[in-house]
């Protein structure tokens, strides 16, 4: 076991001043990441529902379901070209849904193809809805939902999670939907927003063949929406600066330890340790003490997370928390390194005298 | 071949616009199995002719050659190297790292560089304990021992990788002089046992007599004793 380990068990009350400052950061950064996917996930629930197949929307929309308006004979059109399996309409409109007393803003979804997370579109009349809406207003399977100006009426027939889109979602069949969406705005015509192709096809290919209609995957659209990119740019910065918090935290608990150990360090040049031995012990004991507030912060993230209203967009996604993980080591590392131009400075002779 | 050979070695320091000739122009040798006694008053030079000898300075001109290595030569881990692997330090104020125990202290000394412990480092650690009456203390960190103990302890570490030569600074400072001259006496034969050359820098005139051969420093100078 190596001199360093040995310290780290030893004096563990040396190093806990750090460990306890790293974990407090960790937990931020795991909470921070997770209103960060919580906020993105809940705003573009409609669009990753559509898995892995393109999005057809009009050219002058900018990439925005919102803003598009399909040209009347697209989907045709679209079911025409090569490697096109499906094609189906998706669409959108807000509106509200009350039950009982209940009132609540709602995103009506008009759609025809089922996807991993859809079933297959209900039967007119009936609707998939929201799970998070259930605890909002109360309602069960078989329940029955007002939607819209003229409260028409929906029989709730499934839930679905993770489909929310700033609102909950309630969804029906195209069919449905136009209806619907024309009492909403009663001057405008609705008219069918985007088209969800599925086969094998390549996205610019199908572009070429659909003159004056963009095409997109699903990241690309989510990654055109100007309120996801400036949360995720905003949270983004919060964990950058956080980071940069965390090494300059660890860089100057680590120059502080070297100080007060110039003396030990002189000693142990003198009888023939390298600077790169000593260095590398600072890395190891900042590696450990990282691992252990990565671990232990990122459990007490996690329980955090579970203690905040559920109206919060909370999500905890692995991935996050992987990237949260090494980032924090690397981090820590970097910042017991940074005390390598003192240790250099350190005289050996100073041990003498 | 002496064990060191120090021919003409000067060390200058700036002071403003003057220069401090620590040591001047010294000539020196030391051989195998010779416990050589440097004294003098403070500020004579012998600290800095002790880190000169342990490569832990460079000289500002002469040679000083540990057996037939020119440490002028010698940089960076090459310095480090010959510290570790041939010369062993015993430090006034003992030094030793105060979160590992007795042995532990002697077996850092072999991890330093990048090196394991094997059996033959724990068998030559014990060894070495037993030698300096220690065996029971093996398991005890320095702030569980005496200052004869920590300083035995601190000889110990300096033997443990078998040295070519020994520095010894002022090992009787921080002990009453009955330790002290038992701690040179330790010293002195380690030195006859294991036939390593060593120079001992001390003020303390009730251990010179433990020396073969006594060297005075005055001024940066050695004159006769």
């Amino acid at each position: 076991m190596s001199i360093a380990v040995r310290e780290l068990r030893r004096r563990f009350g040396q190093f806990l001043p750090v460990l306890v400052a790293m974990t407090l950061l960790v937990v931020l950064l795991v909470v921070l990441g997770a209103f960060l996917d919580g906020l993105s996930m809940s705003q573009t629930g409609v669009l990753r529902a559509q898995g892995d197949r393109l999005l057809v929307l009009s050219e002058d929309a900018d990439l925005a379901p919102a803003r598009s308006r399909l040209p009347d004979g697209t989907i045709n059109a679209l079911a025409q070209v090569d490697g096109v399996d499906e094609v189906g309409r998706l669409s959108t409109v807000a509106t509200t849904a009350a039950r009982d007393q209940d009132i609540t803003d709602v995103v009506l979804v008009g759609y025809d193809l089922a996807t991993g997370i859809l079933p297959a579109p209900p039967a007119s009349g009936e609707a998939v809805v929201a799970a998070n809406l259930a605890d909002l207003v109360d309602v069960e399977v078989g329940d029955t939902l007002a939607i819209g100006p003229n409260g028409q009426e929906l029989a709730v027939s499934a839930f679905v999670d993770d489909v929310s889109q700033g609102s909950p979602t309630v969804w029906v069949a195209t069919a449905d939907w136009l209806d619907i969406a024309a009492t909403v705005n009663p001057t405008e015509r609705p008219v069918p927003q985007a088209a969800v192709v599925a086969g094998d096809v390549d996205p610019d290919d199908l572009a070429a063949a659909m003159g004056g209609l963009a095409v997109a995957t699903v990241d690309e659209v989510i990654a055109a929406d100007d309120v996801v990119t400036q949360q995720s740019s905003t949270f983004q910065g919060i964990i950058g600066v956080t980071f940069v918090v965390t090494l300059l935290v660890v860089a100057l608990f680590f120059v502080l330890l070297t100080i007060e150990r110039i003396r030990l360090y002189a000693v142990l040049k003198a009888i023939g340790a390298r600077t790169r031995d000593l260095v590398a012990g600072l890395a190891v004991q900042a590696l450990v003490i990282a691992l252990l507030a990565v671990v232990v912060g990122i459990a007490l993230g996690i329980g955090l997370t579970l203690l905040v209203p559920p109206d919060l967009p909370l999500v905890v996604v692995p991935a996050r928390l992987a990237v949260v993980a090494v980032a924090t080591v690397v981090v820590a590392v970097l910042g017991a390194l940074g005390t390598l131009r003192r240790i250099l400075r350190i005289d050996p002779a100073d041990a003498i005298g | 071949m002496p064990a060191l050979t120090i021919d003409k070695a000067r060390k200058e320091f700036p002071s403003g616009d003057d220069t401090i000739v620590a040591v001047d122009d010294v000539d020196l040798s030391v051989d195998d199995g010779e416990f050589l006694v440097l004294e003098g008053p403070s500020g004579s030079g012998k600290t800095t002719l002790l880190t000169l000898a342990g490569a832990l300075a460079t000289s500002t001109s002469g040679s000083i050659r540990l057996g037939d290595v020119e440490l002028a030569d010698l940089e960076g881990n090459d310095r480090s190297a010959v510290r570790r692997d041939r010369i062993g330090f015993v430090f006034q104020s003992v030094n030793l790292i105060p979160f590992l125990s007795a042995r532990e202290n002697l077996l850092a000394v072999r991890q330093l560089g990048g090196g394991r412990i094997d059996d033959d480092a724990r068998d030559r650690a014990d060894e070495l304990l037993e030698d300096l009456g220690l065996g029971g203390r093996g398991g005890n960190v320095p702030d569980e021992l005496s200052g004869g103990q920590r300083q035995r302890v601190a000889i110990g570490r300096a033997l443990m990788n078998d040295p070519d030569l020994l520095l010894v600074d002022e090992p009787t400072s921080a002990l009453d002089s009955e330790l002290g001259r038992q701690v040179v006496e330790l010293l002195r034969d380690e030195v006859d046992r294991r036939g390593v050359a060593a120079i001992m820098v001390t003020h303390d005139d009730r251990v010179t007599d433990l020396g073969d051969r006594i060297v005075r420093m005055v001024d940066g100078a050695l004159v006769d004793a």
